[in-house]
C-alpha cells in the first residue's frame, strides 16, 4: 500500500522535476527567441514578456540592411562550410584507408603524428598559417580558409574514418581486386559506401564546428575578404551595442541554418558522438 | 614472411583464390600517391609547417612593427616566465578549465540521471540541453550578455525584488571569469548529459536489481552499480571539457576583451592571438604558443592515461 503510493508520487515527480530544470535551461535561449519578435522599446522595458504581437521588423532590418552583412555572410558561410566538409569527408576517408591498409613504418608515423593534431589549439599555428597563406596567394580568400580548414580538420577525419575502415574485413577488398577492380573502384563502390555511419558524423560534427567558426575566419578573411555570419553577428554587437533587436535578429538568422542541421540529423548526431566511444 | 602467412592462411581457407602475386614496390607507391598524399600534403602545409615556423620565430624578435628580425636564443622563453601578465593568464587559464571541467561534469550527470527514462517527454528534454553545443561560441557569448550586463534582464530583476547594487557579472574584476565559466558551462552541459546518457544506457538492468535484493538503496547501487559503468563517459567529457576550457578565445572576445581591468580574464588562447594579431609581436607570441602547446599536451595525456586506467581496473 505504501509502496503503491510512493511510486505513484515518483511517476509525476520525475516528468515534473525534468520539465522544470529543462526550463530553467532554457530561459536564455526563451528570452532571445522572445525579443526576436518584438519591437526594440519593448526588448528594454520587458525583455521577459511574450512577444505579443510578434513583429518582424527585426528580421526584416537584419535581412534588409544596406551593407548586406547577413546576405553576404550566408554566402560565404555556406561556400565555406560546404567545400570544406565535402573535400574533408573525401581527402580523410582516403587518408585513413591508406594508413590502415599500408603496412610502411611510414604509415604508422603519419598516423601518429596526424592524430597529435587533434590537440593542436588553432591560435598555436595562426600566426604563420598566415604567413604561408600570404605565401601562396591565398590570404583573405574563400579558397585559403577552405584550404586551412581541410588542413586543421584532417586529424579528426582521419580519427573517425580509421575506426570504421579498420572493422571492414581486409577480404572484401581483395575478392573485389579479384574481381579486377582497380583500388580506386574497390575503395568508392565497395568500402566508401561501407563508412556511412563514420560519414555521417565527420560530415556533422565538421559541419557545424566550421559554421560556427569564429577566429579563423576573422584573421584569415580579414576585413577585407567578407565575414561569415558568425563573424556577423560580432561585427554587429560592435555597432549596435544598445539595439538589441538587430542583434537579436542577426544571431537568430545566423543559428537557424545550424539548427535546422541538428534538428533534422539529431538521431545520426547522437550516435555520432557516442558511436563506439561508450560501449558501458 | 608476414605477409606471405597471411597469405598462405587466405589459401587453406578459401582455396579457390589463388596465392596472391608477388609485390612490386608500383602499386604501394601509387597507393601512397592517391590515397595519402592529397591529405598529409594539406596538413603538413598547415599544421607541421607553421608549428615548425612558430618554434623559428619564437627564437626571434621577429614584430611587425620593428624591421630587424633577428636570432636572441631563448629569451623570449625566460621572459614570458617572469613576466606578470603571461603568469596571470595561466592562473586564468587554470581557473576557467577547472570550472569548465567540474561544472558541466557534475550538473551533466545529474540532468542524465533525471533525463534516463524513455519516452518522447524525455527525447525532446534531451534535444533541449544539447541546442546550446551546436550554437557558434559567439552567439551564446551574446544570449548571455544580454542577460549579464549591468542594466541586462538579471540586474533588473534583482533590483525589482529590492537588491539596491546587484553585482556587476561582467564588469567586476572579481567576478567576470567566474560568469565566462559558468557560461561555458551552460554551453557544454548538454554534451556532457548526452555522453553520460549513452553510458547509462550500457548498464544492465539486471545489475541493478540483484543490487535491489540485496538490499542496496538508491545511493549505494549509484556508488557501486551505475558509477563505476560510466567510467569511459567521465573519460570522454573530461578530455573534451580540458581541451574547451584551455582552448577559450570566443568567449572572452565578445563579453570582457580580456578585461574589466587588466588581463583578469585573458586566457592563454586570448592572449596568445592578442599579442600576434594586435600587437603582431610574432616571436613573442610564438613563443607563448608554444609553451601552451606543451602545456596542452602534458594535461590531457596525464588525464587520459588516468581515465583510462580506471576504466581497466574496473
Amino acid at each position: 500500500m505504501s509502496n503503491d503510493r510512493k511510486m505513484q508520487q515518483a511517476s509525476w515527480a520525475r516528468p515534473l522535476g525534468a520539465l522544470a530544470v529543462t526550463a530553467l535551461f532554457f530561459l536564455p535561449l526563451y528570452l532571445v527567441l522572445a525579443n526576436v519578435f518584438k519591437p526594440g522599446k519593448d526588448i528594454t522595458d520587458h525583455p521577459a514578456a511574450f512577444p505579443w504581437p510578434p513583429t518582424l521588423d527585426n528580421l526584416r532590418a537584419a535581412l534588409g540592411r544596406p551593407d548586406r552583412l547577413f546576405w553576404n555572410g550566408l554566402i560565404n558561410s555556406v561556400t565555406i562550410t560546404f567545400l570544406s566538409i565535402v573535400i574533408l569527408t573525401v581527402v580523410s576517408a582516403m587518408l585513413g584507408h591508406y594508413l590502415c591498409r599500408t603496412r610502411s613504418r611510414l604509415g604508422r608515423i603519419a598516423m601518429l603524428v596526424l592524430l597529435a593534431g587533434l590537440m593542436i589549439p588553432p591560435q598555436v599555428i595562426l600566426v604563420p598559417v598566415t604567413d604561408v597563406l600570404r605565401l601562396t596567394g591565398l590570404m583573405t580568400t574563400i579558397q585559403g580558409i577552405v584550404a586551412f580548414n581541410v588542413g586543421y580538420y584532417v586529424p579528426f577525419g582521419v580519427f573517425v574514418f580509421s575506426g570504421f575502415i579498420r572493422s571492414i574485413p581486409m577480404e572484401l577488398e581483395e575478392s573485389a581486386q579479384m574481381d579486377g577492380a582497380g583500388r580506386w573502384r574497390t575503395f568508392w563502390q565497395v568500402v566508401f559506401p561501407l563508412l556511412r555511419p563514420a560519414t555521417a558524423s565527420v560530415l556533422i560534427f565538421l559541419g557545424v564546428w566550421i559554421w560556427n567558426d569564429f577566429l579563423n575566419p576573422l584573421i584569415i578573411l580579414g576585413p577585407a575578404g567578407g565575414t561569415t555570419v558568425t563573424v556577423g553577428v560580432y561585427r554587429a554587437i560592435g555597432e549596435h551595442q544598445q539595439d538589441y533587436g538587430q542583434v537579436f535578429g542577426l544571431m537568430f538568422l545566423a543559428a537557424l541554418p545550424v539548427l535546422i542541421f541538428y534538428l533534422a540529423l539529431q538521431k545520426h548526431f547522437v550516435k555520432g558522438l557516442t558511436g563506439g566511444a561508450v560501449k558501458g | 614472411m608476414a605477409i606471405a602467412e597471411k597469405g598462405a592462411a587466405v589459401c587453406r581457407a578459401a582455396p579457390v583464390i589463388p596465392a596472391p602475386r608477388r609485390r612490386s614496390p608500383w602499386p604501394a607507391l601509387r597507393h601512397f600517391v592517391g590515397f595519402g598524399l592529397p591529405g598529409l600534403l594539406v596538413y603538413a602545409c598547415f599544421v607541421l609547417a607553421p608549428i615548425l615556423l612558430s618554434v623559428g620565430y619564437s627564437f626571434t624578435n621577429a614584430d611587425q612593427f620593428k624591421p630587424h628580425t633577428r636570432f636572441i636564443g631563448f629569451d623570449n622563453y625566460v621572459n614570458l616566465l617572469t613576466d606578470d601578465a603571461f603568469l596571470t593568464a595561466l592562473k586564468v587559464t587554470t581557473i576557467l578549465t577547472l570550472i569548465v571541467v567540474i561544472v558541466p561534469n557534475v550538473l551533466g550527470l545529474a540532468v542524465a540521471l533525471l533525463l534516463d527514462r524513455r519516452g518522447w517527454l524525455y527525447n525532446a528534454l534531451r534535444g533541449v540541453f544539447f541546442v546550446p553545443v551546436v550554437l557558434s561560441s559567439v552567439v551564446v557569448s551574446v544570449i548571455w550578455q544580454a542577460m549579464l550586463t549591468d542594466d541586462g534582464l538579471i540586474n533588473t530583476t534583482l533590483r525589482s525584488l529590492g537588491v539596491a547594487h546587484p553585482p556587476g557579472w561582467l564588469s567586476d574584476p572579481q567576478l567576470a571569469l567566474y560568469s565566462i565559466g559558468f557560461i561555458i558551462s551552460w554551453q557544454m552541459l548538454g554534451f556532457c548529459a548526452v555522453v553520460y546518457l549513452a553510458g547509462l544506457q550500457g548498464v544492465p538492468q539486471e545489475l541493478h536489481e540483484a543490487a535491489s535484493i540485496d538490499g542496496a538503496g538508491a545511493l549505494l547501487r549509484f556508488r557501486k552499480v551505475t558509477w563505476p559503468m560510466l567510467a569511459p563517459a567521465l573519460t570522454i567529457n573530461t578530455v573534451m571539457l580540458l581541451i574547451t576550457g584551455f582552448k577559450t578565445y570566443d568567449h572572452i572576445q565578445v563579453l570582457t576583451n580580456g578585461g574589466p581591468g587588466t588581463g583578469t580574464t585573458a586566457t592563454l588562447a586570448f592572449s596568445v592571438a592578442q599579442t600576434g594579431f594586435t600587437a603582431n609581436r610574432t616571436g613573442e607570441a610564438s613563443a607563448m604558443a608554444l609553451i601552451m602547446l606543451v602545456i596542452v599536451a602534458i594535461v590531457s595525456t596525464v588525464a587520459l592515461r588516468f581515465l583510462q586506467r580506471r576504466e581497466v581496473h574496473l
